[in-house]
Protein backbone atom coordinates (compact mmCIF):
# COMPACT_ATOMS: atom_id res chain seq x y z
CA UNK A 1 0.00 0.00 0.00
CA UNK A 2 2.73 2.40 1.08
CA UNK A 3 4.64 1.64 -2.12
CA UNK A 4 1.64 2.37 -4.35
CA UNK A 5 1.09 5.72 -2.58
CA UNK A 6 4.78 6.58 -2.84
CA UNK A 7 4.75 5.70 -6.55
CA UNK A 8 1.63 7.84 -7.18
CA UNK A 9 3.25 10.71 -5.26
CA UNK A 10 6.45 10.33 -7.26
CA UNK A 11 4.42 10.46 -10.47
CA UNK A 12 2.71 13.70 -9.40
CA UNK A 13 6.05 15.25 -8.47
CA UNK A 14 7.44 14.16 -11.83
CA UNK A 15 4.53 15.90 -13.60
CA UNK A 16 5.19 19.03 -11.51
CA UNK A 17 8.90 18.94 -12.34
CA UNK A 18 8.19 18.42 -16.06
CA UNK A 19 5.91 21.46 -16.06
CA UNK A 20 8.55 23.38 -14.11
CA UNK A 21 11.21 22.41 -16.63
CA UNK A 22 9.02 23.69 -19.47
CA UNK A 23 8.42 26.97 -17.60
CA UNK A 24 12.14 27.53 -16.98
CA UNK A 25 12.93 26.62 -20.60
CA UNK A 26 10.41 29.18 -21.90
CA UNK A 27 11.62 31.83 -19.45
CA UNK A 28 15.27 31.47 -20.33
CA UNK A 29 15.14 30.43 -23.99
CA UNK A 30 12.56 32.93 -25.26
CA UNK A 31 13.60 35.78 -22.99
CA UNK A 32 12.54 39.09 -24.47
CA UNK A 33 13.74 41.05 -21.48
CA UNK A 34 16.74 39.42 -19.77
CA UNK A 35 16.23 41.27 -16.49
CA UNK A 36 12.58 40.23 -16.10
CA UNK A 37 13.28 36.65 -17.25
CA UNK A 38 16.13 36.23 -14.75
CA UNK A 39 14.14 37.63 -11.81
CA UNK A 40 11.08 35.51 -12.61
CA UNK A 41 13.24 32.38 -13.01
CA UNK A 42 14.80 32.95 -9.58
CA UNK A 43 11.37 33.56 -7.99
CA UNK A 44 10.01 30.40 -9.64
CA UNK A 45 12.94 28.20 -8.62
CA UNK A 46 13.05 29.44 -4.99
CA UNK A 47 9.26 29.17 -4.63
CA UNK A 48 9.17 25.71 -6.19
CA UNK A 49 11.94 24.38 -3.93
CA UNK A 50 10.21 25.79 -0.82
CA UNK A 51 6.85 24.30 -1.85
CA UNK A 52 8.40 20.94 -2.75
CA UNK A 53 10.21 20.71 0.61
CA UNK A 54 7.05 21.60 2.55
CA UNK A 55 5.00 19.16 0.45
CA UNK A 56 7.47 16.34 1.00
CA UNK A 57 7.50 17.07 4.75
CA UNK A 58 3.70 16.84 4.78
CA UNK A 59 3.79 13.64 2.76
CA UNK A 60 6.11 12.14 5.39
CA UNK A 61 3.89 13.43 8.20
CA UNK A 62 0.86 11.50 6.95
CA UNK A 63 0.49 8.10 8.62
CA UNK A 64 -0.42 6.23 5.42
CA UNK A 65 -0.43 2.80 7.06
CA UNK A 66 -2.82 3.90 9.80
CA UNK A 67 -4.99 5.76 7.27
CA UNK A 68 -5.24 2.71 5.02
CA UNK A 69 -6.06 0.54 8.04
CA UNK A 70 -8.74 2.92 9.39
CA UNK A 71 -10.41 3.40 5.99
CA UNK A 72 -10.45 -0.34 5.38
CA UNK A 73 -8.08 -0.30 2.43
CA UNK B 1 13.83 53.37 -23.87
CA UNK B 2 13.72 49.67 -24.85
CA UNK B 3 17.44 48.98 -24.32
CA UNK B 4 16.77 45.86 -22.25
CA UNK B 5 14.51 44.38 -24.92
CA UNK B 6 15.76 42.26 -27.77
CA UNK B 7 14.05 39.87 -30.16
CA UNK B 8 15.24 37.14 -32.53
CA UNK B 9 16.35 38.43 -35.95
CA UNK B 10 16.80 42.05 -34.88
CA UNK B 11 18.78 44.06 -37.46
CA UNK B 12 21.82 46.16 -36.52
CA UNK B 13 20.26 49.56 -37.13
CA UNK B 14 16.77 48.57 -36.14
CA UNK B 15 15.31 50.68 -33.33
CA UNK B 16 12.35 49.58 -31.26
CA UNK B 17 9.72 52.33 -31.36
CA UNK B 18 6.92 50.52 -29.51
CA UNK B 19 6.96 47.36 -27.46
CA UNK B 20 3.46 46.16 -26.71
CA UNK B 21 1.88 43.47 -24.62
CA UNK B 22 -1.73 42.84 -23.74
CA UNK B 23 -3.19 45.31 -21.25
CA UNK B 24 -2.49 44.55 -17.54
CA UNK B 25 -6.23 44.06 -16.99
CA UNK B 26 -6.11 40.95 -19.21
CA UNK B 27 -3.45 39.45 -16.92
CA UNK B 28 -5.47 40.52 -13.86
CA UNK B 29 -8.48 38.58 -15.21
CA UNK B 30 -6.31 35.47 -15.54
CA UNK B 31 -4.74 36.08 -12.13
CA UNK B 32 -8.21 36.07 -10.59
CA UNK B 33 -8.47 32.37 -11.54
CA UNK B 34 -5.33 31.66 -9.50
CA UNK B 35 -6.63 33.81 -6.64
CA UNK B 36 -9.97 31.96 -6.73
CA UNK B 37 -8.14 28.61 -6.53
CA UNK B 38 -6.14 29.79 -3.47
CA UNK B 39 -9.30 31.10 -1.78
CA UNK B 40 -11.07 27.81 -2.59
CA UNK B 41 -8.28 25.88 -0.83
CA UNK B 42 -8.67 28.05 2.28
CA UNK B 43 -12.46 27.70 2.21
CA UNK B 44 -12.25 23.90 1.83
CA UNK B 45 -9.88 23.69 4.82
CA UNK B 46 -12.14 25.86 7.00
CA UNK B 47 -15.32 24.01 5.95
CA UNK B 48 -13.82 20.59 6.69
CA UNK B 49 -12.57 21.86 10.07
CA UNK B 50 -16.01 23.22 10.93
CA UNK B 51 -17.75 20.02 9.80
CA UNK B 52 -15.41 17.77 11.81
CA UNK B 53 -14.37 19.44 15.08
CA UNK B 54 -11.96 16.63 16.07
CA UNK B 55 -10.08 16.76 12.76
CA UNK B 56 -6.94 18.35 14.27
CA UNK B 57 -6.47 15.38 16.60
CA UNK B 58 -7.10 12.80 13.86
CA UNK B 59 -4.69 11.42 11.27
CA UNK B 60 -6.84 12.97 8.51
CA UNK B 61 -5.62 16.47 9.39
CA UNK B 62 -2.17 15.72 7.98
CA UNK B 63 -3.77 14.16 4.90
CA UNK B 64 -5.85 17.30 4.35
CA UNK B 65 -2.78 19.53 4.76
CA UNK B 66 -0.82 17.32 2.36
CA UNK B 67 -3.64 17.53 -0.23
CA UNK B 68 -3.78 21.31 0.10
CA UNK B 69 0.00 21.55 -0.20
CA UNK B 70 -0.06 19.39 -3.35
CA UNK B 71 -2.77 21.59 -4.85
CA UNK B 72 -0.67 24.68 -4.01
CA UNK B 73 2.23 23.20 -5.99
CA UNK B 74 0.09 22.98 -9.12
CA UNK B 75 -1.50 26.40 -8.54
CA UNK B 76 2.05 27.81 -8.37
CA UNK B 77 2.77 26.25 -11.77
CA UNK B 78 -0.55 27.46 -13.16
CA UNK B 79 0.28 31.05 -12.16
CA UNK B 80 3.59 30.90 -14.01
CA UNK B 81 2.00 29.30 -17.09
CA UNK B 82 -0.57 32.12 -17.22
CA UNK B 83 2.12 34.72 -16.66
CA UNK B 84 4.32 33.19 -19.40
CA UNK B 85 1.42 33.23 -21.84
CA UNK B 86 0.99 36.94 -21.08
CA UNK B 87 4.71 37.74 -21.05
CA UNK B 88 5.65 35.91 -24.25
CA UNK B 89 2.87 37.43 -26.38
CA UNK B 90 4.30 40.66 -27.76
CA UNK B 91 4.04 43.09 -30.62
CA UNK B 92 7.10 45.08 -31.57
CA UNK B 93 7.00 48.13 -33.80
CA UNK B 94 10.43 49.12 -35.08
CA UNK B 95 11.50 51.80 -37.56
CA UNK B 96 11.46 49.07 -40.27
CA UNK B 97 8.70 46.56 -39.48
CA UNK B 98 6.05 45.19 -37.17
CA UNK B 99 6.76 41.90 -35.42
CA UNK B 100 4.09 39.71 -33.88
CA UNK B 101 5.29 37.13 -31.34
CA UNK B 102 2.52 34.81 -30.24
CA UNK B 103 2.85 32.05 -27.67
CA UNK B 104 0.09 29.43 -27.55
CA UNK B 105 0.62 27.26 -24.48
CA UNK B 106 3.87 25.32 -24.29
CA UNK B 107 5.97 24.67 -27.40
CA UNK B 108 3.74 26.51 -29.85
CA UNK B 109 5.25 29.83 -30.87
CA UNK B 110 4.36 31.89 -33.89
CA UNK B 111 6.51 34.83 -35.03
CA UNK B 112 5.41 36.86 -38.02
CA UNK B 113 6.61 40.17 -39.37
CA UNK B 114 5.41 42.84 -41.70
CA UNK B 115 7.40 45.61 -43.40
CA UNK B 116 6.04 49.07 -42.68
CA UNK B 117 6.03 49.88 -46.41
CA UNK B 118 3.54 47.01 -46.98
CA UNK B 119 1.01 48.53 -44.57
CA UNK B 120 -2.09 49.80 -46.35
CA UNK B 121 -4.59 50.44 -43.64
CA UNK B 122 -4.56 50.56 -39.84
CA UNK B 123 -7.76 50.29 -37.78
CA UNK B 124 -8.09 50.57 -34.01
CA UNK B 125 -11.05 49.14 -32.15
CA UNK B 126 -12.22 49.60 -28.56
CA UNK B 127 -15.35 47.63 -27.70
CA UNK B 128 -16.99 47.45 -24.28
CA UNK B 129 -17.24 49.43 -21.06
CA UNK B 130 -14.05 48.21 -19.35
CA UNK B 131 -11.87 48.55 -22.50
CA UNK B 132 -13.21 52.11 -22.94
CA UNK B 133 -12.53 53.03 -19.31
CA UNK B 134 -9.06 51.43 -19.25
CA UNK B 135 -8.26 52.41 -22.84
CA UNK B 136 -7.32 49.10 -24.40
CA UNK B 137 -8.42 47.38 -27.58
CA UNK B 138 -7.44 45.73 -30.84
CA UNK B 139 -5.55 47.06 -33.84
CA UNK B 140 -5.93 45.60 -37.31
CA UNK B 141 -3.18 46.21 -39.84
CA UNK B 142 -4.20 45.51 -43.42
CA UNK B 143 -1.45 44.65 -45.84
CA UNK B 144 -1.29 45.02 -49.60
CA UNK B 145 -2.54 41.97 -51.47
CA UNK B 146 -3.08 39.80 -48.43
CA UNK B 147 -6.40 38.62 -47.09
CA UNK B 148 -5.19 37.99 -43.57
CA UNK B 149 -4.88 40.94 -41.28
CA UNK B 150 -2.15 41.54 -38.75
CA UNK B 151 -3.90 41.86 -35.41
CA UNK B 152 -2.72 43.34 -32.12
CA UNK B 153 -4.97 41.97 -29.39
CA UNK B 154 -6.06 43.91 -26.29
CA UNK B 155 -3.18 46.35 -26.28
CA UNK B 156 -3.11 49.59 -24.24
CA UNK B 157 -3.65 52.97 -25.99
CA UNK B 158 -4.74 51.54 -29.37
CA UNK B 159 -5.40 54.97 -30.90
CA UNK B 160 -1.92 56.22 -30.03
CA UNK B 161 -0.39 53.01 -31.40
CA UNK B 162 -2.43 53.29 -34.61
CA UNK B 163 -1.26 56.90 -35.14
CA UNK B 164 2.35 55.93 -34.48
CA UNK B 165 2.20 53.08 -37.01
CA UNK B 166 0.62 55.37 -39.63
CA UNK B 167 3.30 58.04 -39.04
CA UNK B 168 6.10 55.47 -39.23
CA UNK B 169 4.60 53.95 -42.37
CA UNK B 170 4.41 57.36 -44.08
CA UNK B 171 7.99 58.16 -43.04
CA UNK B 172 9.26 54.79 -44.27
CA UNK B 173 7.35 55.13 -47.55
CA UNK B 174 8.76 58.65 -48.14
CA UNK B 175 12.29 57.47 -47.42
CA UNK B 176 11.83 54.51 -49.78
CA UNK B 177 10.47 56.81 -52.51
CA UNK B 178 13.34 59.26 -52.05
CA UNK B 179 15.87 56.39 -52.25
CA UNK B 180 14.15 55.11 -55.39
CA UNK B 181 14.24 58.64 -56.86
CA UNK B 182 17.93 58.91 -56.09
CA UNK B 183 18.57 55.57 -57.74
CA UNK B 184 16.66 56.59 -60.88
CA UNK B 185 18.43 59.96 -61.07
CA UNK B 186 21.74 58.19 -60.58
CA UNK B 187 20.94 55.87 -63.42
CA UNK B 188 19.82 58.75 -65.66
CA UNK B 189 22.97 60.76 -64.88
Amino acid sequence: MQQIISLAYLLLIFVFLAMGGAIIFHLLFYRINRHVASIMSIIYIIGSIALLISNFTMFRAVDWYHLAFSTGL
Amino acid sequence: MYGEISFPGQHDNENIILFLRRHWFIFLKRFLIVLAAIIALGVIYILINVATPNLRESEFNNLLLFGESLATLFIWNMFFILWLDFYLDAWIVTNERIINIEQKGFFSRNISELKLTKVQDVTSEIIGVIPTLLDYGNIYVQTAGEIERFTFYEIPNPNFVKNTIVQLQEKEKKSEESELGKAIRGELN
